[in-house]
Order: C-alpha cells, then structure tokens, then sequence
C-alpha cells in the first residue's frame, strides 16, 4: 500500500499527519527517489516514528533513506525533555557507526606506484573481518571500562595518536554521561575482542584521491587540495554497540509496556526520556559512542603506522592529520530553536550526520567560519562527499543532513549482477585496488548494490541543508 | 520436510524456516544462521554446549536462541553444528549443542551478522507444520 505522499518543492515532500501520527512526515527526495521508496515501507517507518509521544516537528528522511528496523535509516527525529521518548531502534544496533576523514601531506600521485603494498599494509595492520584482531592490543576489563568513559582520548592517552585529532572529532570523542555500570557483562565481553577493529559489510578503509574541489574557500579552510591523498574510515562500535541495543531493546519492549507507549512496530520499542530506563539506555548508548570514538582513533594510529613502514616517511612528512570525525548513528541531547524558543532537545540521528551551521559553538573553531565538516560515504567503485553544515540544516532538520548512499538492491540481488564479472579487475581497471576479508563482500558490496551518492548529496545541496565542498575517489579499499 | 530459505531484502537478510515439528523448526534456523555466515561450509566437533533461554513468546524465544549461537560465535568462536533440543516450551529452551571452536585468525566468514531483529517476527503452525520468520541485521 503507498503512503499518501505531498510534493512540497523540487526535493522535499510532506507525508500528511493522519491515524496515530503526532506530526507530518518531512522527506527529502526527488520524485525517483520516491517513487523506489514506496516500494520498500521505508515512507510507513516515517509515518511509524510520527506517532512516537513528545516528537517535536516532522519526523524526517533524508534523500539515503531506507528501509531499517524500526526508524528508517536515514530518519531524524527530536523529542521533548518532558513528554518524549528515547529509542533504541532510533539510534540503531551500530551505535556511533560513523565516518572520520584524514588529509595528507602526500599528493595521490605519489601513492599510487606503492598502491598495491600499501593495500597489503593497510589490510594486516588494521583487523578486518570476523574473528580478527591486533594481538598487541589486550584489554582488561578496567581497560574497556576506561575506553567506555573516555572514548578517543583513551586512545590518546596510550599512544594512539595526538592530542590534536581530539578537536576535531564530534564531541571531542567522548560522549558525556557513559556509565559501564548500564553495559552488560556480554557487551563487555564482545567488545573487549574487537576493539580497534574495522567490521565487515558496508564499513570500509579507503585511500582516496581529492578528484573535485567544488568550494574553494571551504576547502582550503579544510587543508584540502586537488590530487591529494586522503583517507576515510568507516565504522563503529561493533559487537559492544550490537550487544548494547539488543540488552536495551529488551528493556524497552518492557518499559513501552509498562508505561502505556502505543508501537505500530515492536522495534520502536521505547522508554520515556526522564524514565529510569530511558535514562539508563542513554548512559549505556554513550558507553556505545565512547567506544567507537576509541575504535576510529586506534584504526587511525594504525593507518599512520601502515603509511609510515610503506613509504618510509615519518609523521612530519605524511601529516596524516583528522580532519573531522561524525557520528551518523547516534541520539544526543542538542538546544534547537522551536517557534523561535531555543530548547533542548534529544536527537535521535539513524543513518544521518550532525551538520551544524557556521558559527556555531559545537564547530570547531578552525573551521566555524564554513560549518561543521560532513563527511558522506558512497559505494567502493565511485566516490565520496565532503560537505559542510548550513543555516536551513539548523533550521529545517535539527541540524541533521544525510549519511551515505544507501542500498538499493539486496545482497543476493547484487550477487547475481556480480555473476560473471570479474570485480577485483573492473576496479582494477578504474584505477582502484581492493582487499577484503568476508568472501561473500565483494560481490556484496559492488557500486551498482548503492544509489550514486551524487544524487543524495544533489538533493542535499538543492534542499540547502548541506553545501558540497569537495568529491573524494578510491584508491584502495579495505573492506571486512 | 525440514528445510530453511534466505528471504531477499534491500539492506539485511530474513530467515523462513519450516518443519513438522517445533523442535525442528528451530534447529533449522540455527542451520540456516550458520549458513548464513559461513556458507555451505561443514562443521564437526565434538564438544558439546548447554543453552538454556527464556523468551515471552515463541518468536521472542526464536530471537534469543539464535542471540544465544551468534554470540558463541562471535565470542567464543565456538560453531554449533549438531543441537539436541530437551526442551521447548513458548517461553523456555534447554539445549545441548555439539560443535567446533575455531582459531580466531581461521574463522574464513562469509559475512558478519550483527544482531537477530523483532522485525517481521512470526513463528506459526498450520495442519502442515511450523513456520518461522526472522530477519537479521547484517
């Protein structure tokens, strides 16, 4: 059944409050992308999340939107501190799965003759893959417990990087109010294995090429040039993050009951915000961040390493340095203006990127002249976006823009377009190399399985909620 | 006759299973999680598990069995191949299981499945037996 669906403008529609529904849907798309979107009830998810209590404004998609459990990925919804709820299934089981893009001193073109070793490097330095870990890396349970409460400035503080790439991480790296008390004993467990690890699925390593530079300004306020080499990791908080949501989706399932929530679906489960398990829940939810801040920062120092033993140069010479570091899972308590009040709020982004505006406090100050760096993944065989926040983001979206490509064909389906060829070399031939640990990923993960990010962050700059400032090529990808 | 399928879907993966008899019906979902992480590959062992779990209802019981198996897994590197079941009721399984624990560096996956999910749950029976739906976040 297709959802009842408005056309507002050229990229923005409105889902029309009906039913249960508290407030209207808000999506931003072009008619294409609409019309693929009715086929897979990720418009039914929006219209689900508008019938949560205390949601504040529309509940919003961004033009990556897909079909998720519970909130669609790509879904962005506010709730008030008083009558509002907190979700697990708003947050999603990738607690912090996120995108944290470094420069480089090093022009691409340098790079590409020592492609291959340095693809080798990069793929045994950093654990990819299930089961895979660093063997110099042991954690003891108060270990983890600091890395919950500390998240990237653990790292830091064992050698793991600089105190510089800790300014340009969203919230510093460290999410307030971690408490390991909240976390299970199985979460402590399954992360304990896989911390500084890369995953699998759609989470990747890549050695990029700066290919377009569409904002000069913004761009050189970022060290970003033409031909430069960058690099971008994505990934979060693991099985800690997985194991967190699934413990919290049990005690919502309770607490939705206990406290009289309405769910049109059981993954919505939720808690509210002032509630013992809606406090709870976040406390652990930061737990969760806090860990993938640390996972990204011991990726990081890894990739340095790999760059260093390969070329033979020193940090000086690489300045392999953080440009900025962006949750796009994640549920934050932010201060937004309603009807012209400022008022804090909670924040649920799944599958979205903060993308706070210039001059805001929450920039850091080197680039709080352009906004807030947002850094948008696409497929291994194409490209990625760097973009910067914008006013309408702030005002339209809660300052919230989209995340990724987004899939559009399933894994068997892509399987089967991937009969035939062979992978490795078609990207071999774009100037691509590729190492990958699942043997089912590559054919999994081909370009043709994800919209063109190009039309995503289109949408997104036409809408005015995120400004492209430059597109980013693969050289080498690592994927788990 | 017991068997399980893969169920297509954009961003994860689904599970149907069916079986004559509720018992079987959650042996062959734990089949179908295996090869879904590990493809067709066999698996022996001989040392032998108990899981004992309490759910709401069947489908929640569904749910947290096969939490139960990914995480030995993921943890313990532990695959299950063989499962006895003692006993199942809507709202407790006791099992043994017989299976392999695997050298992390060796585990050879073919994708990693990050959670079992509530979404589309249904465990049902008809005059020809039971059926189960569950999807998993990949």
């Amino acid at each position: 059944m297709s959802v009842p669906i408005q056309r507002i403008d050229a990229c923005r529609w409105r889902i029309p409050k009906e039913g249960a529904m508290r407030t209207e849907g808000l999506v931003f798309a072009t008619k294409e992308m609409i019309a693929f979107l009715q086929k897979e009830q990720a418009l039914e998810q929006v219209r689900n999340v508008a019938t949560l209590p205390g949601i504040v404004g529309p509940s919003i998609a961004m033009p990556d939107i897909h079909w998720g459990y519970g909130f669609p990925i790509g879904g962005v919804a506010a709730f008030d501190p008083d009558e509002g709820v907190v979700s697990p299934g708003g947050v999603g089981y990738d607690i912090n799965c996120g995108v944290r893009l470094l420069r480089s001193a090093l022009p691409i073109e340098e790079i590409r003759p020592i492609a291959k070793r340095l693809a080798d490097t990069l793929f045994r330095n950093v654990p990819s893959g299930i089961g895979s870990c660093r063997k110099d890396l042991k954690l003891l349970v108060q270990q983890e417990r600091n890395v919950l409460v500390q998240g990237a400035r653990w790292a830091v503080d064992h050698g793991f990087g600089t105190k510089e790439d800790l300014l340009h991480i969203e919230e510093g790296g460290a999410l307030s109010g971690a408490d390991p008390e909240l976390v299970s004993d199985r979460a402590m467990e399954r992360g304990r294995a896989q911390l500084g690890t890369l995953g699998s699925g759609n989470h990747f390593l890549e050695v990029q090429e700066v290919e377009e530079i569409q904002d000069p300004q913004a761009a050189e306020s970022l060290g970003l040039f033409k031909g430069q080499m960058t690099v971008t990791i994505h990934t979060g908080s693991r099985g800690f993050g997985y194991q967190v949501c699934d413990d919290y989706l049990h005690i919502m399932q309770k607490a939705s009951r206990k406290y009289g929530i309405d769910l049109p679906d059981r993954q919505l489960c939720c808690a509210p915000l002032g509630s013992p398990e809606g406090q709870q829940y976040l406390a652990a939810m930061a737990c969760a961040a806090n860990f993938a801040f640390a996972n990204r920062q011991l990726i990081t120092a890894w990739v340095r390493e790999s760059f260093e033993q390969v070329t033979g140069r020193g940090p000086e010479d690489l300045r392999l340095s953080v440009i900025y570091d962006v949750c796009h899972n994640i549920a934050k308590w932010e201060r937004h203006l309603v009807d012209g009040q400022e008022k804090r709020l909670c924040i649920h982004r799944k599958g979205a990127t903060r993308a706070f505006p210039p001059g805001h406090p929450e920039t850091p100050e080197l680039y709080r002249h352009i906004g807030q760096p947002v850094l948008i993944p696409g497929d291994m065989g194409r490209y990625s976006y760097v973009l910067v926040g914008t006013e309408k983001a702030y005002h339209q979206t809660f300052g919230s823009t989209c995340h990724g490509a987004g899939r559009v064909l399933s894994r068997h389906a892509a399987k089967r377009v991937a009969r035939g060829h062979n992978i490795e070399a078609e990207l071999a031939a774009k100037g691509i190399t590729i190492r990958a640990a699942g043997r089912a990923t590559i054919a999994e993960e081909i370009p043709e399985a994800y919209k063109d990010v190009m039309e995503v962050v289109g949408v997104v700059q036409q809408a005015g909620i995120g400004r492209i400032v430059a597109r980013l090529k693969p050289v080498i990808v690592i994927k788990g | 006759m017991d068997t399980y399928r893969f169920l297509e879907h954009t961003a994860d993966m689904g599970i149907e299973a069916t079986a004559a008899s509720l018992e079987g019906l959650f042996v062959q979902a734990a089949r179908a999680l295996n090869e879904m992480i590990f493809g067709q590959e066999l698996f022996g062992g001989s040392e032998s598990l108990q899981i004992d779990v309490s759910g709401e209802d069947l489908g929640d019981l569904l749910v947290r069995w096969l939490t139960e198996l990914l995480y030995l897994i993921e943890t313990d590197y532990f695959v299950a191949s063989r499962f006895m079941i003692d006993t199942l009721t809507p709202y407790r399984l006791q099992a043994r299981v017989a299976g392999e624990r695997l050298h992390p560096d060796n585990m050879h996956a073919v994708r990693e499945v990050k959670a079992i999910t509530y979404h589309r749950l249904d465990v049902t029976s008809s005059s020809r037996g039971w059926r189960a739906q569950v999807y998993v976040d990949l």
